[in-house]
Order: structure tokens, then sequence, then C-alpha cells
């Protein structure tokens, strides 16, 4: 079930304000500039509606961009901004790694076997044993 | 007075760049369309920007005009949609000159100006949809769908609108009747 049943069109019409009154409407909202010389208002009009068509027109297939601008902008910005954040944490990593590097021994080239004439500290049974036989 | 079928030729060559078809188109329109964006905005000027900047987004989106239908109401529908912008960036625009012409107590009945103005403050006193349906159905003759499709609302809003806004206009006017 639709309006179209609950105001028929027959009723519409009869429902109309009336001629004079549509007149009336009509006279209220002409242009107040056409009345006395209605052809040269409309011309007037028509020109200046084609004056900014011809300029949309000249702005050319570019223009249709300009909306653009703005998104393409922001999708810059935030691509350089990720990249930044990007960069700065490599940036943060390796500094890390120069500064363990400096700090930390050398574990790749150190040696369990004891220097030869230095002293080696242990303790218990089993390393006592071990000094007396290699003496 | 042209055919559907010129007029169909003009829309066609328009699409195709002819900005002198898009003038024909023009001088063809631009009497309902200020009629259409007047019973909107109310006010001339207002009226005619709407109307020019109906045209131009007309002209921005003729590729995508389809050349089997009929152009006046698919310009109808964008200069409409301009003139509701334009409407509503005015809504803080004092409609007090209007109100006072409608409550003025009314002197000479007879005089055809005077009834003029009481209509017109009549007019807007209603929303911006309400006196719109009325102008385009009652003194333009678009059908209940048009006028929905133009303003964005069902065809059966449009025809409830227009009962309700012919409703409202006759109580303003009452005295006039009496």
């Amino acid at each position: 079930m639709t309006d179209e049943l609950k105001f028929p069109d027959a009723g519409d019409r009869a429902d109309s304000p009336g001629e004079p009154v549509v007149t009336l409407i009509r006279e209220a909202y002409a242009p107040p500039d056409a009345a006395a010389w209605p052809d040269v208002y409309w011309a007037g009009l028509e020109t200046r509606i084609m004056a900014r068509v011809s300029a949309e027109a000249e702005k050319g297939w570019w223009a249709e961009l300009v909306p653009w601008a703005r998104v393409g902008l922001v999708a810059a910005a935030a691509i350089f901004a990720f990249a930044g954040v990007v960069n700065n944490q490599l940036g943060a990593a390796e500094d890390q790694m120069a500064y363990e590097a400096v700090n930390q021994p050398d574990l790749t080239t150190a040696s369990d076997e004891p220097i030869a004439g230095q002293y080696v500290s242990t303790s218990g049974d089993a390393a006592a044993l071990s000094y007396y036989l290699s003496n | 007075m042209r055919t559907p079928d010129e007029e169909r030729a003009l829309a066609k060559a328009a699409r195709a760049g002819d900005q002198d078809a898009f003038a024909g188109l023009v001088r063809l329109h631009q009497r309902r369309a200020y009629l259409v964006a007047r019973s909107i905005v109310t006010v001339h000027e207002d009226a005619e920007d709407a109307v020019q900047e109906g045209f131009v987004r007309a002209y921005q989106a003729i590729q995508r005009f389809d050349t089997s239908q009929n152009f006046g109401p698919w310009l109808n529908r964008i200069v409409a949609n301009a003139a509701l912008d334009i409407a509503r960036r005015r809504k803080v625009r004092s409609t007090e000159e209007l109100t006072d012409a409608l409550r003025s107590p009314f002197r000479d009945p007879g005089e055809h100006a005077e009834l003029r103005e009481r209509l017109a403050a009549a007019l807007a006193e209603l929303s911006e949809r309400a006196r719109a349906v009325i102008v385009m159905h009652d003194v333009e003759g678009f059908t209940h769908a048009e006028i929905g499709e133009m303003l964005g609302v069902p065809g059966g809003t449009a025809r409830s609108d227009l009962h309700h806004a012919r409703k409202k206009l006759r109580e303003l006017l009452q005295d006039l009747r009496d």
C-alpha cells in the first residue's frame, strides 16, 4: 500500500489552488528584472550562464583532478610520515647493534683453552686431581 | 518550442562538447529552472545563483546524462539540489519582512499587488520542500514522481507534502477567502 492510493490524482486536482492563485504565484516568483523586458532579462541570464560554462570548459581536463589534489596531498603526507617512522626505527636498531658490538666481548673468537702459564681457578676434587696429574 | 527529438539532439550534441547546443538547452529550460530554484530559496538573487550553479553542474555532468531520457527533469533535479544547498547556507536569513507582510492588516483585497505579496509571504511561511512541491506541481505541472526525484524523496512523500502544504497555505490565507 502506498501513498498513491491515499491521495488520488483526481483529489489532487480538485484540491488545487486554482488558476488565479497559480497566476499570482507565477507573478510573485517571476524575476523582478523580467517584468518590463522579459526577453532582455532571459537573454542576459543565458549569457551569464554560458560565460560560467565557457569558463568551466576552459579549465580543461586537469580541472577534474583538482578535487583529488587534497586527497593526493593527504596520501603523500601519510606515506612520508610512515617512511619517517620506518626510517627512525631502522636507525634505532642499527644504533643498538653498534652499541652492543662495542660493549660486549667478541664471543665468536673466545676459547676455553687456558693461556700458557696462566693460573686457572678451579674448585672441587676433580680440579685438584687435574692439577696433580698435569704436574 | 522544440520537440523532444530536437531537445534530445541538442543534449547529444552538448554531450559531444558543442557549447552552442548547451546554450540551446539553457534557452529552453532556464525559465522553469528559475521557478524551481525560486520556489526553494524564495529570494531572486539566490534563485539566479542556483540556476547558474545548476547549469554549470549539469555541464560538468553531461557525460553521465542518459540521452534517452528527458533533459528537463534531470536538469531540474540538479538545480533543485543547488537551491537546497544555498537554502541550507542561508538558513539564518531573516524572514521577518515576509512574516510582517503576511500579518499586516489587509487594506484592500482587490489590489492585485497586495494579493501577490500576501501569497508570497504565505509561501515563505512554508518549509522549503512544501513550497517547492506546491510550485512544482500546481504551477509547473510536474508529476509527483518527478518532484520526488528532484527533491530526493519518494513520489508518495511529494504527494503527501503537497496535501499538507496546500492545507497550510489555505490556513494562512484564510482571511482572503472569508
